[in-house]
């Protein structure tokens, strides 16, 4: 063999080396960019996360409401207000008003200037009596100063988590005592049995088990809430629940993409997963 | 001397218990009457609908002969909750349709499990 055709023979194993790298940077790349699309987003600041607007008719005055549930769930649990109250759990569709406000239905179920709470009336919502009208504490969307509470001050002595506060230990701490009964709308029940937690084999092997605080979520959510809406009667095992759909907001992302911890907080579900939080805030 | 005395406590005593008496009316009598000012009586389809939907955290403890039951009579109280106003209705069938749709969740959840 000449030397010429060595160096010729070199060059073409050099080039086929550099095509195969080059196909492995395009896969990786490629590989990155889809994990990327199914990585849940970094979530917005604690304050902002689970704010509402309800601009049902924002065209006149006194214009959209901003609903912050930071301020609310503190008091209230899931259940009374997303049941008992019936506000529905997608954008538009309770159809509220000040006319079911004034009617004591909807935000009128607590805030009719009559109820206490912790021994105080609360403000009513949409009231006909000038001497009532408070309108910019709720339809405050571009008003400076319209909101009576902040989420540094509000939340600066509850327990805080990766994304912001940690509710579960704030109400096991005895911090917060969420309310779950409205006088006039909510229904007397026996107390409920205890639903015990449990755990979930993930779909894939490399991801780490679930477990699932059905007691957590029976007590704050009501049984209704969840079921079937979110959860069909499906049954046992043929559906996998997977991260792709949670971020799609169906299954657990229907709240904890919204408003419950967000979806990036991994150990909080799968407790045994390394401490990993993508999008995890400074 | 002693007559006087006498008359004194017996005027003293019920004069007591004349006051007791009072004080016991003032205490429980317009009680009652303003209990029953704040809760006016519950309309029939009311009163049917909080009987359904109290039942909901025990769904799971019903047999599906209940349960059954339950979900028909979701469906009969339906038509008297969409005549009530707006509002009302608007709140109350939301409200019906959850209770329904969790009692044929779990009968479906049962049926799947005796198969």
């Amino acid at each position: 063999m000449t030397t010429s055709s060595m160096q010729k023979g070199k060059r073409r194993n050099e080039r086929r080396h550099v095509l195969l790298a080059r196909v492995c940077v395009i896969l990786l790349l490629g590989n990155v960019a889809l994990a990327q699309v199914y990585l849940p987003k970094p979530p917005p600041e604690p304050s902002e996360y689970g704010k509402v607007i309800l601009d049902n008719y924002s065209a006149t005055e006194p214009g959209p409401v901003v609903f912050d549930h930071w301020l609310h769930r503190s008091k209230f649990t899931c259940r009374l207000c997303h049941v008992d109250v019936g506000f529905a759990m997608e954008a538009k569709a309770t159809g509220i008003s000040a006319s079911t406000n004034r009617q004591g239905f909807h935000c009128g179920a607590c805030h009719d200037g009559k109820k206490l709470f912790e021994g105080k009336p609360i403000f009513a919502a949409c009231s006909d009596s000038a001497h009532d009208q408070q309108c910019d504490r709720c339809h405050s969307l571009g008003k400076k100063r319209a909101r009576k509470y902040e989420y540094k001050t509000f939340t600066a002595k509850l327990p805080k988590g990766i994304y912001g506060v940690n509710w579960g230990a704030a109400e096991e701490s005895g911090i917060i005592k969420p309310v779950d009964f409205v006088e006039g709308l909510s229904v007397k029940q026996a107390p409920m049995q205890s639903r015990k937690d449990f755990s979930i084999k993930a779909a894939y092997s490399w991801v780490h088990p679930i477990r699932f605080s059905h007691e957590k979520h029976a007590i704050w959510n009501g049984c209704e809430l969840c079921h079937p809406e979110i959860f069909p009667s499906t049954p046992k095992g043929t559906v996998q629940f997977s991260m792709f759909h949670n971020i799609e907001g169906q299954y657990c992302g229907a709240c904890h993409r919204k408003v419950a911890f967000p979806l990036n907080n991994c150990q909080r579900c799968h407790p045994s997963a390394p401490l990993w939080a993508p999008g995890r805030l400074p | 001397m002693l007559k006087a005395k006498f008359q004194a406590t017996i005027i003293t005593v019920l004069l007591f218990i004349g006051l007791l008496g009072l004080w016991n009316m003032r205490r429980g009598g317009p009680r009652q009457a303003s209990a029953a000012q704040a809760e006016p009586a519950k309309e029939t389809w009311h009163k049917e609908f909080d009987a359904i939907c109290a039942k909901t955290e025990d769904a799971m403890t019903f047999s599906q002969e209940e349960l059954t039951d339950l979900i028909r009579r979701c469906d009969t109280l339906r038509p008297q909750i969409e005549k009530l106003d707006e509002s009302q209705k608007k709140v109350y069938l939301e409200r019906l349709r959850k209770c329904r749709g969790l009692y044929d969740y779990v009968l479906d959840a049962k049926r799947k499990e005796k198969k």
